[in-house]
C-alpha cells in the first residue's frame, strides 16, 4: 500500500529556515521490535510522549486565533487536539494493561520546542507557531499518510535504516504486542490492574471513544484508532469512527489540516489524490496573533505582567499533566478534574496572546506574547504541592 | 394567494405541525417505523447548523437584555412572544405589546419560541417527573382537574422519554426524597449532574431542619435534592441492563457537547450543546421524515365527516416580509405540536373541537416567586447549570388542600433573574440609576469596580418557588379578528389571572423563604413592588408580591375522560375529529410542580404508539369472505 498523497513532499522541511536554535531531540527507542515486556513499556512510553508532543503546537495554533475569528479552522484544530488527548489516553491504557506505569508529569515528558519530529527520516522542526501556513505545513508533515516501511527486522528493511516514519513506529509496536502476546500468552501479557483502565465514564468522549484495553483485540483496536484517526484508513481521507464507534465518519487529521491549508473542504467523493474539491473554507490567515516561534519566558522582562502570565500558564499546564498522571496511574475518575484545568488554560491563553510582545524590536514586527510550554520539575513540584487548593480541585474525587 | 387550487399538494401518512420537542419526538418515532412524515415548522431552521448556533451565541452575547428569546433572531411573519413584551406600570398594573394580546387582570408573563427546535432551544433542561398525586388533584384535594390516566400509565413512557432526551439523575434519591416510584434497580442514562458548591453550602445548613408555613402549622423537613437534567453527564454503566448509554453530542458539529462543562447560560442557550434540544432528535430522524421550515400552518382541514385530512399552510421566504404562498398538504393523521397557545389558536381558527367549549381554556403556567439574598461568604454563582438541586418537600401533602404546592429551585445564576445581574450590578456601581435620562452619579472604575463586583456577585444566590397553577376555565386563549399578524393569521388573545390558592401558595412560599434565609444566616434582598420591571406585581392580604412566568404554558386543549368536558382523550386524540391529535403541554389537566417538558415528551411518545396503531389499522386489508348459505336441514 502506497498512500502517496499529492501533497507528500510538498512540505519541504528546508523551508522552515526561520528556526535558529538547535532542535530538541526526543529520545527514540532502539530500532527493533520490542522483545520483552520492559522494552514494550519503553516503546509505549515513547508513544505517549509522541502523542503529547503534538498537543502544544496544535494548542498554539488554536490559541493564537483571536476569539471568534477563523471559526471553521478553530473547530477543526480543536477536534484534532481532542483526538490526540484520546490517543494519549489509549496509549496509557495499553501501558497499564501490560503492567507498565505511564510517566506524564515529568520534565522529561515535555520536550522543549522547537523539537525535531521523532521517528522521521527528515529533520522536521516542530515549533510553537501561530495559526498560519507554516504551522499548517508542519501539522501536515506530522500527520501525513505516507508509504510506511515495514517494522525493523523485515527483509525489506535494513538494520541500520533507523526509524523512517511514525506509522512505522506504531506498526512496530503492533508487531511487538502480537509477538509478546504469543510468547507470554495473552492473559500474561495483559495482566495489568483493570481498575487502572480509563473508560467512557471517565473521559469526555469526543471523537472516538476511550475504551478499556484488556486483551489483544482491544489493544490492536486502540492502535488502529490512533493511526487511522490521524492518517485516514486504507488510502482514503476518512477515519473509521463510523465503523469503530458508530459515530459520524470524519475526515482524518491530515486531511482536516489540508482543508484549512487549501482553504477548501473535501467533498464526499474526494480522495487523497484529488485533493479537496468541495465548498470553499473561510480561512483568514491575517486573523491571528503572530508570535515568535522560539519565544521563551526569559525573553519577557522579569516582573512584567506578560512574564507573570507566561509563567502562570506553564504552572497551570504542569497542573494539567499532574492531574492526567494521577488519572493514568491511580483513579481514572481523577480525569474529570482535568476539564476545569483545560478551561483555565483557555482563559489564560486568551489573556496572554492578545498582548504585544514586550520586546520593542519584536513588537515592531507585530509579534505578540505567547505561552512557551517550558515545563520544569519546579513547575511539577509546585503543581503537586498545591493541587488540593488549586481551582478545579473540587472536581477531584474525594 | 396562488392561482392554482393546490400548488403544493402532497400526500403523507402524518403531518406534524411544529418542530419543537413534542413534534420532533413524534416525527422520530413514526419515521423510525417507516411512516412518511411531513413536519411543518412556522419559524426558521438555521439553528441546526453550527454556524447558525454560533450566530445565536453571538446574538445572545451582544443582547442588552439576556432573556430566553434573546439569542434567536426575530421573525416578523411568524412572531414569538417575548418576556420583554410585558412591562409594569409605576403604580401597579401592566402594559403589554408584542405578539400576544393580553386582556387579563394579571399578565401571562411567559414566552415561547417559533423556530425549528422550538422552545426546547431555550429551556433550562430540568426533567423532574410529576408526583403521582399530581394526576388526581380534583379527587384528592378538591381543585383543578384530574387526569384520565395516572403516573403508572405513564411510567414506562417516562423512561422512554428519559432515554430520548438523555437524562442525568439519581433515581434512588428521587425515590427516597420525593417518593417517586421507579422500577426496581432503575438508573437514569447518566449519573446526576454534580451538586454546585452553593448546593453543598445550602445542604450543610438546611438538611434536617424543619420550617413552618405559619405558626402552628405542620413542620416540613428540608433536604437538598439533586434535580434530573436532560444534560450530558457521566454515562451510567448500569443503564439499560448494563449496556450503558452513549451521550448525544451537538447538532451540527460532530464530537462536541458530550458533557456539560458548567456554562451557566443553559437558558437561553447552552454553548456546548450538552443540553438536550429537539435538534438532536431531528438529527436522528429517518429519511422518511421531511421538514419544511418557514411554513405557517393556518388551518386544519377536515372531511365532511369531521376526520382530519390535512392542513393549509403559508410558505414564506423572507422572515421580514409579509409575503407567502398558500399550500395544502394531506395526510391520514394530523398532529398539532405547535405549543399550547398555538395549538389552541389553530383549533379556534379552524373551528374544530368545539363540542366541549374547552379549547383555549384552562391556560396554566408555573408562576414563579423569586427570593434573593447574599450569603455571608462567596458561593460561586454563574458556574454550572442554572440549577442543580432543589428542595422538594412542598410538592404535595395536606397543605395542598388550601394553597398551591410548590417546588423550590436553588438558582446557580445569582440574581440574574430577579435583578438582571451581573449587568445591573455593573450599572449600579458605575453610578447609573434606573432612569436612563437622569445624569449619572459618581461611580467606581478600574480595580475598585472589579473588586466591589467580585465582593457582591460572588455571594449572590436566589431561590425560585415554582407554584402549581390549577386549571381554570377563565384563564384562556381566544382569537379576535381585529388582532392579526403580518400573514393575516389571528394573534392569540390571552386572559390570565392567578387564583387565591396560588396567591396563598406564594404567601406560604415567602414564609418558608424567610425561615430558610434565617437558617442560612443570609442577607435577604428580596423586595416586591410595582415598577417597570415588575409587571407581575399584585397585592394579596395586605402584602406586595411579584411573580414571573416560567414559560410552561399548558392546559389549552385539555385531556379528559369525557368528550363533553375535554378536548382530547388520554391519547391526545381530539374527541371530535378522528385522525387529529393535539400533543404537548396543552393536553395537561394539571401541571403539578415539575417542569413539564419531560411529561410532555412522555405523552408524545405514548401518543406516537397510538398513532402507529391507527395508521396500521387504516392500512389493514379487508378480507372479503363469501357468505355461507344457511345450512339447509333435511
Amino acid at each position: 500500500m502506497t498512500a502517496t498523497g499529492p501533497l507528500t513532499g510538498q512540505t519541504d522541511p528546508a523551508r522552515h529556515t526561520d528556526i535558529s536554535a538547535a532542535l530538541a531531540v526526543v529520545e527514540e527507542p532502539p530500532f527493533r521490535v520490542p522483545r520483552d515486556r520492559a522494552e514494550l513499556h519503553l516503546f509505549l512510553q515513547a508513544a505517549l510522549t509522541l502523542e503529547h508532543l503534538t498537543i502544544p503546537p496544535y494548542l498554539t495554533a488554536m490559541y493564537t486565533l483571536p476569539p471568534g475569528t477563523n471559526r471553521p479552522a478553530h473547530y477543526a484544530v480543536r477536534a484534532v487536539v481532542l483526538e490526540e488527548m484520546l490517543h494519549m489516553t489509549l496509549v496509557a491504557n495499553l501501558l497499564n494493561a501490560t503492567g507498565g506505569t505511564p510517566l506524564v508529569a515529568h520534565s522529561r515528558f515535555v520536550t522543549g520546542y522547537p523539537a525535531r519530529l521523532p521517528f522521521s527520516r527528515d529533520k522536521v522542526p516542530v515549533a510553537l507557531r501561530h495559526f498560519g501556513t507554516k504551522a499548517l505545513d508542519t501539522f501536515l508533515y506530522i500527520e501525513r499518510p505516507e508509504y510506511v516501511a515495514e517494522p525493523p527486522g523485515h527483509p525489506s528493511v535494513a538494520d541500520d535504516d533507523g526509524w523512517t516514519s511514525i506509522g512505522q513506529f506504531y506498526n512496530t509496536i503492533r508487531e511487538g504486542v502480537i509477538r509478546l502476546s504469543r510468547k507470554l500468552g495473552e492473559a500474561e501479557l495483559f495482566h495489568g490492574d483493570p481498575a487502572r483502565q480509563v473508560g467512557p465514564k471517565d473521559f469526555y468522549n469526543s471523537g472516538g471513544e476511550v475504551f478499556a484495553v484488556t486483551d489483544l483485540a482491544s489493544a490492536l483496536k486502540a492502535l488502529r484508532v490512533i493511526t487511522e484517526q490521524g492518517e485516514g484508513a486504507a488510502g482514503g481521507i476518512h477515519d473509521t469512527d463510523d465503523r469503530l464507534f458508530g459515530e459520524v465518519r470524519e475526515v482524518a487529521h491530515y486531511f482536516r489540516f489540508n482543508e484549512i491549508r487549501q482553504e477548501r473542504s473535501y467533498g464526499p467523493h474526494d480522495t487523497p489524490r484529488s485533493g479537496p474539491t468541495g465548498p470553499a473554507m473561510d480561512v483568514a490567515w491575517q486573523d491571528t496573533y503572530p508570535i515568535d516561534p522560539e519565544a521563551k519566558v526569559a525573553h519577557y522582562p522579569p516582573g512584567s505582567a506578560v512574564r507573570r502570565a507566561a509563567d502562570h500558564f506553564n504552572e497551570v499546564y504542569a497542573r494539567l499533566l499532574v492531574v492526567l498522571e494521577r488519572g493514568y496511574t491511580g483513579d481514572p475518575a481523577v480525569l474529570g478534574a482535568a476539564v476545569p484545568v483545560m478551561l483555565e488554560l483557555r482563559d489564560l491563553a486568551e489573556a496572554l496572546y492578545r498582548n504585544p510582545h514586550p520586546d520593542p524590536a519584536k513588537r515592531a514586527l507585530g509579534l505578540h506574547a505567547a505561552a512557551t510550554y517550558e515545563i520544569t520539575d519546579r513547575h511539577f513540584t509546585l503543581a503537586r504541592d498545591r493541587l488540593s487548593e488549586a481551582p478545579g480541585a473540587t472536581a477531584l474525587p474525594g | 394567494m396562488s392561482g392554482s387550487a393546490h400548488p403544493g399538494r402532497r400526500r403523507y401518512d402524518v403531518i406534524v405541525v411544529g418542530a419543537g420537542m413534542a413534534g420532533s419526538l413524534v416525527a422520530k418515532r413514526l419515521g423510525d417505523q417507516g411512516w412518511r412524515v411531513l413536519v411543518l415548522e412556522a419559524g426558521t431552521g438555521t439553528l441546526d447548523t453550527w454556524p447558525g448556533h454560533l450566530d445565536a451565541l453571538d446574538t445572545f452575547a451582544s443582547a442588552v437584555a439576556k432573556v430566553p428569546n434573546s439569542p434567536y433572531r426575530p421573525n416578523a411573519v411568524a412572531p414569538s412572544p417575548d418576556v420583554l413584551d410585558v412591562g409594569g406600570l409605576p403604580g401597579g398594573g401592566y402594559r403589554a405589546h408584542g405578539y400576544l394580546v393580553q386582556r387579563g387582570a394579571l399578565p401571562y408573563n411567559s414566552d415561547y419560541l417559533r423556530a425549528s427546535g422550538g422552545t426546547g432551544l431555550h429551556w433550562l433542561g430540568l426533567t423532574p417527573r410529576m408526583h403521582p398525586d399530581d394526576f388526581t388533584v380534583r379527587s384528592r384535594y378538591g381543585y383543578g382537574r384530574d387526569w384520565p390516566i395516572g403516573y403508572d400509565d405513564l411510567e414506562a413512557h417516562y423512561r422512554a422519554a428519559e432515554r430520548e432526551l438523555g437524562v442525568a439523575g439519581d433515581a434512588a434519591e428521587q425515590a427516597d426524597a420525593i417518593g417517586l416510584p421507579f422500577p426496581e434497580d432503575y438508573v437514569y442514562p447518566m449519573r446526576e449532574i454534580p451538586r454546585s458548591y452553593l448546593d453543598d453550602v445550602l445542604a450543610a445548613r438546611l438538611d434536617g431542619h424543619a420550617v413552618q408555613e405559619k405558626p402552628g402549622s405542620a413542620h416540613t423537613t428540608l433536604r437538598v435534592v439533586t434535580t434530573p437534567h436532560a444534560r450530558n453527564s457521566t454515562p451510567h454503566e448500569d443503564y439499560d441492563g448494563g449496556r450503558g448509554y452513549r451521550p448525544v453530542g451537538a447538532a451540527g458539529l460532530p464530537n462536541y457537547g458530550e458533557r456539560c462543562v458548567g456554562n451557566a447560560s443553559c437558558t437561553p442557550i447552552c454553548p456546548a450543546q450538552a443540553k438536550y434540544t429537539p435538534l438532536k432528535t431531528q438529527a436522528a430522524w429517518s429519511r422518511d421524515v421531511t421538514l419544511v421550515t418557514r411554513a405557517v400552518v393556518s388551518r386544519v382541514l377536515t372531511t365532511s365527516g369531521g376526520r382530519a385530512r390535512g392542513v393549509e399552510y403559508q410558505e414564506y421566504d423572507d422572515p421580514a416580509a409579509p409575503a407567502s404562498v398558500t399550500r395544502t398538504a394531506e395526510a391520514d393523521v394530523v398532529v398539532l405540536a405547535a405549543h399550547a397557545i398555538e395549538n389552541a389558536k389553530l383549533l379556534l381558527v379552524s373551528q374544530l373541537a368545539t363540542r366541549s367549549d374547552q379549547v383555549g381554556r384552562n391556560l396554566m403556567d408555573h408562576p414563579v416567586l423569586l427570593t434573593w439574598g447574599l450569603m455571608n461568604h462567596p458561593v460561586g454563582p454563574f458556574r454550572g447549570p442554572g440549577s442543580t438541586s432543589g428542595l422538594e418537600g412542598f410538592r404535595t401533602g395536606a397543605g395542598r388542600r388550601t394553597r398551591a404546592p410548590f417546588r423550590i429551585v436553588i438558582a446557580n445564576w445569582g440574581w440574574s433573574w430577579p435583578a438582571g445581574s451581573p449587568g445591573a450590578d455593573v450599572a449600579r456601581l458605575l453610578g447609573m440609576g434606573d432612569d436612563s435620562a437622569a445624569p449619572r452619579g459618581r461611580g467606581l472604575f478600574g480595580a475598585a469596580l472589579r473588586e466591589e463586583l467580585g465582593r457582591g456577585i460572588s455571594r449572590q444566590f436566589a431561590l425560585q418557588f415554582e407554584m402549581e397553577q390549577e386549571a381554570e376555565g377563565r384563564n384562556r386563549v381566544t382569537i379576535d379578528p381585529l388582532h392579526r399578524d403580518l400573514l393575516g393569521n389571528p394573534r392569540p388573545v390571552v386572559t390570565y389571572d392567578l387564583s387565591d390558592r396560588v396567591k396563598r401558595g406564594m404567601a406560604a412560599a415567602k414564609a418558608v423563604s424567610d425561615q430558610i434565609f434565617g437558617l442560612l444566616d443570609a442577607e435577604d434582598h428580596t423586595a416586591y413592588g410595582p415598577g417597570p420591571f415588575a409587571p407581575g406585581h399584585f397585592r394579596f392580604e395586605g402584602r406586595d408580591f411579584v411573580y414571573q412566568g416560567a414559560g410552561h404554558g399548558a392546559g389549552t386543549h385539555v385531556m379528559g375522560a369525557s368528550r363533553e368536558t375535554s378536548v382530547v382523550d388520554q391519547w391526545q386524540r381530539c374527541w371530535d375529529h378522528p385522525g387529529l391529535y393535539a400533543v404537548g403541554c396543552g393536553s395537561m389537566p394539571s401541571v403539578g410542580t415539575a417542569n413539564p417538558s419531560l411529561t410532555m415528551a412522555a405523552l408524545a411518545l405514548r401518543s406516537s404508539e397510538r398513532i402507529h396503531r391507527e395508521l396500521s389499522e387504516l392500512r389493514r386489508p379487508l378480507t372479503v369472505r363469501t357468505a355461507h348459505a344457511p345450512e339447509v336441514r333435511p
